[in-house]
């Protein structure tokens, strides 16, 4: 049985690694892990609504993401051109 | 009688003596065969190992030459784009079966490979600087990288192209599945030459005006997608010169203006770049590599004032 508690300490979880994330590729992982959270999420509260802890903390979360990306070094378009 | 006795104890005293000297001088000889043999052992041995060592690197030698990596499969290599992508990452039971035959090293760059183009919903891409770290295998040297992809393409599950001088790609072993994916043909050379002379009589169609209806539309559909996706590989378009320059073009653009605003200020469009396209396309795109770079392309076109595909297009006809 899924614990809601356990769904908000994997995004407490995802925020940590976001901060400590270094590379595009450790960013595409995290990406990935923020999106499978997030539909578990939304199938936990299928016929509720969501909790408003929870919007927030994935919205947030979400941020951070997008923030992240774009600290990091801008992706290399060159491979892309050719 | 008293003076046989003493004869007799002196006759065995001497006796005892002799005895022992005999035996005090026998153990001393044993031990100097002993110390003999071993001196003479001490000296062997180095010989012979010298001897065994230097067949064992003959044979090292003689396996370094002889190290010929045979194919594990006759394979056809088949650049191809899933038409959608598969929720799940497989592995095609064909596949699995030939690539748990690789060493280990070999085994993890092949999966992190299949891996990492699956994502961009092919099965190929270019052995780039970057790639090694791409697919997180930074625990590789650079040497060791190139050997296990060398040895993945004698084993015959990858091929390289040299696409330019600097320019390599790799095709990864992949069973083809017609319903699931597409042939990229665009990218092979020899079929690219085949199609262009199919495309002349639409352009010629296009500048006479006596094309019939039927021609006429799908060129104009692929100039839209253009005007849509600059950056974009689009199918059959990969073959028109024109296009292709106008893609260097931009990438050319695009790096000037990188020179111009310096790298702060680049990062700081890049970070707007990155948030626009959260909020336009959404998340996902985000971690789309092929479609992240065509919206960030699009991103700098209108950032920098390139020109669109068809602006440009006027300038040199």
């Amino acid at each position: 049985m899924l614990d809601s508690r356990i769904l908000l300490k994997s995004l407490n979880d995802l925020e940590v690694r976001i901060m400590l994330c270094k590379s595009a590729f450790e960013w595409e992982l995290l990406a990935k892990k923020y999106v499978d959270v997030e539909s578990n999420i939304k199938n936990f509260f299928k016929k509720k609504k969501i909790p408003e802890n929870f919007t927030t903390a994935l919205d947030s979360l979400r941020a951070s993401l997008v923030q992240k990306k774009g600290e990091l070094p801008p992706i290399d378009l060159s491979d892309f051109f050719k | 009688m008293g003076l046989i006795r003493g004869i007799a104890e002196a006759v065995m005293e001497k006796a005892k003596h002799e005895v022992k000297d005999y035996l005090i001088k026998f153990m001393e000889e044993e031990k100097e065969k002993e110390k003999k043999t071993e001196e003479i052992k001490k000296e062997e041995i180095p010989a012979v190992m010298q001897k065994e060592s230097v067949k064992i690197e003959e044979f090292k030698e003689e396996d370094d030459e002889d190290e010929e990596i045979l194919p594990l499969i006759e394979s056809e290599f088949t650049k191809f784009t899933y038409k959608v992508k598969p929720k799940d990452f497989t592995i095609p039971g064909e596949l699995a079966e030939t690539i748990k035959m690789l060493p280990v090293e070999e085994f993890a760059c092949f999966v992190k490979l299949m891996i990492f183009v699956f994502e961009q919903k092919k099965n190929f891409g270019y052995l780039g600087n970057t790639l090694r770290r791409k697919i997180g295998l930074e625990s590789f040297e650079n040497e060791k990288f190139d050997k296990t992809v060398e040895n993945l393409e004698k084993y015959g599950v990858l091929k390289i192209e040299q696409v330019s001088d600097n320019q390599k790609t790799f095709i990864l072993y992949v069973p083809f599945d017609e319903e699931n994916m597409a042939k990229a043909e665009y990218q092979k050379p020899e079929k690219s030459q085949q199609k262009k002379p199919e495309k002349k009589p639409f352009r010629k169609g296009d500048d006479d005006e006596k094309p019939a209806e039927r021609k006429e539309k799908p060129v104009e559909k692929q100039d839209d997608q253009q005007d849509e996706i600059p950056g974009k590989a689009v199918f059959g378009m990969e073959n028109d010169d024109l296009y292709k320059s106008y893609r260097t073009f931009v990438s050319l653009e695009i790096d000037k203006a990188k020179m111009r605003v310096g790298r702060s200020n680049f990062d700081k469009i890049y970070m707007e770049a990155v948030k626009y396209i959260d909020k336009k396309y959404g998340f996902k795109v985000l971690s789309d590599s092929e479609k992240f770079k065509e919206y960030l392309t699009n991103y700098y076109i209108s950032a920098f004032d390139i020109p669109t595909f068809d602006s440009w297009k006027k300038t040199k006809v």
